[in-house]
């Protein structure tokens, strides 16, 4: 019945080149609805909502939105149809004034003779934090000053500037401190009784069990599970987006932490402003300690202060070199030459280079190493040392000459990480490893760590994903708002519940 | 192992370079292909393709350097009145030192202090011409001294340019600075993370550029036998041309080779000469030919090389990189 | 950290500032022009001597101006020299042809029409700029170089365009078309759809294209505002000037150095003072300070472009302070 449902989408393709984004999507949104939509990354969850709000057309099926065919042209239309969203990346004009970026598209709204009357602008903007209860932003400020937070609102009081009867919002909770998200879920509600549906997209999958009424979950672009919120529980959520036990053999199989006793890292009271304070710990010889907590946590942060990366107010990092000398870790060209090595989580933009070869990718840090005479690099060394590497890793190419943007995200985090594996380092950092990778590289991925672990390299494994560090680290440091909030062992009480509570 | 594979951007800079070739050596009835012609066009690249050995390598890190001109007018005006003042001996250290300290400048001043690097060769144009001009009207144009005439003579000149250029060509390929300046341009963000000393190689790469501007003052001086008025104008411009007719990108990166520095040079020389002969040789006619294929050249390389970007993995069942798609919003 | 949130500020503090930092700005322009005339004996403040200055920040204020939505875009144009050295042109041909309407049609057609070709091959050809730019140069100038020497033309651009159609260069005219101008610009740049539209394009093109923003349509607007400024200031060039002398070797580059490093300058001061209103005082600023060094007998064309090329450096680094990030 069309008057119940605001929103029905009917076997929903949406193809990017060979890629299958979103496969025969079938779920409905009742009125006064609050649905959930979850799924790991790359299942097609914010390709489904951009096509919603009108980003990019859809290639098969159809949406009905209040009872007829919905097409929406652009994120315009689909505002004059009553649907507005708060998209992931971050959606404001830094060089634009707040109040400007809430109703940016749709100045004309207040122009006499061609002018816009920033009175008024202003004065509908304020309309909107008040009826919405949102806190208050200068709206006179240009956004480029102020806090990603803040951004985020203007982008939440734009959408709800539209008056929608349905909103969406893709992952805004992790942005928001936790007096905003509060507020966010005060404003869900207050559209829940006015009869207006909300779809919400987030990683957490507790939170969303608390908010919404069901859940529709996500896996490999198609719907694998449709649930009432108050009858499921997180675990049954998080095997409907991984598809089986989550602790899988592919983690280690041991509970006990096993490293030597020999520091070869050593950090002491480390702040970097703005990330985090006071960080002290020590790494051992074939260590792996993991780092967790949610993103704004200063975890990554700590990857690239260890490597040199960073700018730090206060404390140090000392890498043992010789049994009587340790070096201070203060530039990157320092930690290279040192034999360190960092995998940063952004490998398309901050560890590869996409349009140059897999050979070039692949030799880049190892040059100093595989200098000659004179500083001669010979080419037939460099291409020997890539097909090397290229059959090691099994990295699935043409040949050492192809350039990493052909290559699929598996194989370019294999070249990632390998370049780095090939040095065999003294000091592995790890910044999300298996990020955007599917589950055969995965193993793999986690086999190479235990390799490396089994021959002394120190790791430091960063990541987001609890079941990950929870499989695979000696010890694990937790940190929430950049502090640490808790260091626990392998032996200890290493389980979900003991971390989820610190870290969020 | 097979060969690379040679791209559209690589393949139409040739293709131009002999049609333009061609065209002119029928236009101008054979006059072209003459030893003599052949000679003199040599001589006219010599001091773009030293010059633009050293651009190359700031090109090959996404930055231009057009100071090169004025750079090359300063050295030579600075050596030859130095040789006059003190002894010919300083004509070649003089004229090196000037050359690498105006790079130096550069290389600080876009390394450590961000300015774009086409704004601050621009800045430079203006100002150091301006200095430039200053000597002059103070001192006029001078003659280098009897004792270091030999240097224009063939069996040093030519050598050496072969010597630099050989030597430019050994560091842009197979030494670890020269990977260092592509892998810059590529992407810089992942040479900062590898632990590259960006900030390092970058006032080096300036600075070369820097020190070929002054070897290119040498020639200059030597071959005309002294300063003129309008040493070095348009130069830096003729330098740049050189790269991106040869088909450098502008982004440079693993683009930048150093045979593209000798296809471009001998484009240009080629255009310039070949109007000449066929009788249009006012500037309004090279320049307007130059300026419309740089366009061309610039932008069918770019199109060809967004084009080859766009076309997805079909190797295997696997999914393009799935978080590549999702930061596809940016 | 980044999620503690920000005090509401209230929304009257920012216009304070703003009027505040303007009348600082303008006391410190006159306390320097007292010093400077006493530097001079006088001869800086002196009646013809202010005429000059005022008429020769007029055509820079404008071509900044016209920069200045560029730039919001993320462009930077050098061909603007020798699109002026045509647009100056095309005013005296015009305007020897045909009185005034061939005046302002002139100067305001050719330098529309260019500017916008300009643009498009920017926006659609992927070339940066900077490059386009300087490629763009060559072939204006020797369009410039054609019209000089053929026949048709040579006679109506040696002869000085008539004194009587010069109006527009002499003051008060050229005072009011300042203002005029300021006016326009304001309004553009901060209170109309089609400048903020521009302005969210150049900021985050994505952000702007998912927000409904007409792509271009936008880019069609920046070409005609910024072509419609260009227009303008080869009028008034012309005016002032009376003939226009031909460059090639890309020296009409030099053209651009001044208005460049004025709305350089002026976006430092962006964060205090809106980058438009501050054009025409940079403008002064800057033109004062070689007013100051010509008196005080420093060879223009030498050590005066020394001190260009110095100062621009100047303001970049200035400018670029505390940029994160990569910049080419």
């Amino acid at each position: 019945m069309s008057g119940e449902n605001i929103l029905e989408v009917r076997g929903l393709n949406k193809y990017f080149g060979p890629t299958h984004a979103n496969r025969d999507i079938t779920f409905t949104v009742r009125r006064g609805e609050i649905k959930g939509l979850i799924g790991e990354n790359g299942s097609g969850k914010s390709t489904l909502i951009s096509q919603i709000a009108g980003l990019y057309p859809w290639d098969s099926g159809e949406i009905v939105f209040n009872g007829e065919k919905y097409c929406p042209r652009s994120p315009i239309d689909a505002n004059n149809c009553g649907i507005s969203m708060v998209m992931q990346e971050l959606g404001v004009i830094g060089s634009l004034p707040a109040g400007v970026n809430v109703f940016l598209g749709r100045t004309n709204q207040f122009t006499k003779n061609g002018v816009v009357s920033l009175k008024a602008l202003n004065r509908a903007a304020e309309e909107v934090f008040e009826k919405w209860g949102l806190p208050k932003v200068p709206l006179n400020k240009l956004t480029d000053g102020m806090m990603i937070e803040a951004r985020k609102i203007i982008e939440l009081a734009r959408a709800l500037s539209v008056d929608p009867q349905l909103l969406l919002l893709d992952e805004i909770t992790q942005s928001l401190s936790l007096n905003n998200r509060n507020k966010l879920y005060e404003i869900i509600r207050k559209l829940k009784e006015m009869g207006r549906s909300v779809i919400v997209i987030t990683h957490d999958v507790e939170e969303l069990i608390q908010i919404t009424d069901t859940i529709t979950v996500l896996r490999d672009g198609a719907v694998v599970g449709d649930v009432v919120s108050k009858e499921t529980t997180p675990d049954e959520i998080k095997r409907m987006m991984v598809g089986r036990d989550i602790s899988g053999a592919y983690y280690r199989a041991d509970m006990t932490p096993a490293f030597g006793e020999k520091v070869v890292l050593s950090v002491r009271d480390l702040t970097v402003p703005g990330e985090f304070e006071n960080l002290s710990y020590d790494l051992h010889e074939g260590e792996i300690l993991g780092f967790c907590g949610l993103s704004d946590s200063g975890i990554h942060a700590v990857g690239k202060a260890v490597y040199g990366l960073a700018r730090p107010s206060s404390g140090s990092v000392r890498l043992k070199v010789s049994e009587t000398e340790t070096v201070a870790i203060d530039r990157a060209d320092t930690a290279l030459r040192r034999n360190m090595a960092y995998v940063p989580k952004d490998r398309d933009s901050e560890a590869l280079m996409l349009h140059a070869s897999i050979l070039e990718n692949f030799n880049l840090p190892s040059l100093t190493d595989l200098e000659g005479k004179a500083g001669y690099l010979a080419p037939k060394k460099l291409k020997k040392r890539a097909a090397d590497l290229v059959a090691s890793m099994k990295v699935k190419c043409t040949d050492i000459f192809q350039t990493m943007d052909a290559l699929s995200g598996g194989n370019k985090q294999k070249v990632n990480l390998g370049r780095w594996l090939a040095k065999e380092p003294k000091v592995l950092i790890l910044d999300c490893p298996t990020r955007g990778v599917d589950v055969g590289v995965k193993a793999y991925i986690y086999a190479l760590m235990k390799e490396a672990k089994k021959k002394g390299i120190a790791i430091i494994l960063i990541s987001d994903e609890l079941t990950e560090v929870l499989g695979m680290a000696d010890r694990l440091i937790v940190m929430k708002g950049g502090k640490v909030t808790a260091r626990i062992r392998r032996d200890e009480d290493f389980t979900e519940q003991s971390v989820i509570g610190v870290m969020i | 192992m097979k060969k690379r594979n040679i791209g559209l951007q690589d393949v139409v800079p040739f293709a131009a370079f002999v049609i333009i070739f061609a065209f002119f050596e029928i236009a101008s009835k054979g006059k072209m292909l003459s030893p003599f012609s052949l000679q003199m066009m040599l001589d006219q690249s010599v001091m773009t393709i030293v010059s633009g050995c050293g651009v190359l390598f700031v090109v090959a890190m996404g930055s231009i350097d057009l100071s090169v001109g004025v750079n090359l007018a300063l050295s030579g005006v600075l050596a030859v009145w130095a040789a006059n003042a003190a002894g010919g001996a300083l004509l070649v250290p003089v004229a090196l030192v000037t050359g690498l300290l105006v790079g130096l400048f550069n290389g600080v001043i876009v390394a450590r202090f961000k300015v774009p690097s086409f704004m601050l060769s621009i800045a430079m144009l203006i100002g150091i011409r301006g200095i430039v001009n200053f000597i002059q009207t103070n001192i006029g144009t001078q003659f280098i001294p009897e004792a270091t005439r030999v240097f224009a003579e063939g069996y040093i000149r030519y050598p050496l340019f072969f010597v630099i250029v050989a030597v430019m060509w050994y560091v842009l390929e197979y030494t670890r600075f020269g990977k260092y300046c592509k892998a810059i341009g590529e992407n810089e963000t992942m040479a900062k993370f590898v632990g590259v000393p960006v900030e390092r190689v970058k006032v080096l790469a300036f600075a070369l550029s820097g020190l070929m501007a002054g070897f290119a003052a040498l020639f200059s001086v030597t071959s005309v036998g002294g300063t003129t008025q309008q040493m070095g104008v348009f130069f830096e411009m003729k330098v740049a041309m050189a790269i991106f007719l040869g088909g450098v990108l502008v982004t440079g990166g693993f683009s930048a080779k150093l045979y593209k520095v000798l296809l471009g040079s001998f484009s240009i020389t080629i255009i310039v000469n070949g109007l000449a002969l066929i009788g249009l040789s006012e500037t309004q006619y090279s320049q307007s030919f130059q300026g419309l294929l740089l366009l061309i050249i610039l932008g069918v390389t770019i199109l060809a090389s967004s084009r080859r970007r766009k076309v997805p993995s079909t190797l295997d069942e696997e999914e393009p990189d799935p978080v590549a798609n999702e930061s596809r919003g940016k | 950290m980044q999620t503690r949130q920000k005090n509401p500020v209230p929304v009257e503090e920012k216009r304070h500032s703003q009027l505040a930092f303007l009348l600082i700005l303008v006391a410190a322009i006159v306390a320097a022009a007292v010093i400077f005339n006493f530097i001079t004996g006088g001869r800086f403040l002196d009646g013809t001597n202010i005429l000059v200055i005022i008429s020769h920040i007029v055509w820079p204020s404008f071509v900044a101006w016209g920069l200045c939505f560029l730039f919001a875009c993320g462009y930077t144009d050098l061909s603007i020299g020798a699109i002026l050295v045509l647009g100056s042109f095309a005013t005296c041909i015009f305007g020897n042809w045909y009185g005034y309407p061939g005046v302002i049609l002139g100067g305001l057609v050719v330098g529309t029409l260019l500017v916008f070709i300009n643009f498009n091959v920017f926006a659609y050809t992927k070339i940066p700029s900077w490059i386009a730019g300087i490629s763009l140069a060559m072939i204006y100038e020797a369009v410039a170089v054609v019209l000089k020497v053929s026949d048709a033309t040579a006679d109506l651009i040696y002869a000085e365009m008539d004194k009587s159609l010069r109006v527009l260069g002499q003051v008060p005219w050229s005072i009011l078309l300042l203002f005029a101008g300021l006016a326009a610009a304001y309004l553009l740049y901060n209170r109309t759809t089609i400048g903020l539209n521009i302005r969210a394009l150049g900021g985050n093109k994505d952000v702007a294209r998912a927000l409904g923003i007409n792509v271009n349509r936008t880019l069609l607007g920046v070409g005609l505002i910024c072509g419609v400024f260009i227009g303008v200031a080869a009028i008034v060039q012309e005016s002032v000037a009376g003939r226009t002398l031909v460059k090639t070797g890309l020296t009409s580059i030099n053209m651009v150095f001044q208005p460049l490093a004025i709305v350089l300058l002026a976006q430092i001061m962006q964060k205090r003072l809106n980058v438009i209103i501050a054009v025409p005082i940079c403008a002064v600023i800057i033109y004062a300070v070689f007013n100051l060094l010509t008196i005080m007998g420093v060879p223009s064309g030498t050590l005066q472009e020394a001190f260009l090329g110095a100062f621009l450096i100047a303001f970049g680094v200035v400018g670029q302070r505390g940029v994160k990030g990569v910049v080419k």
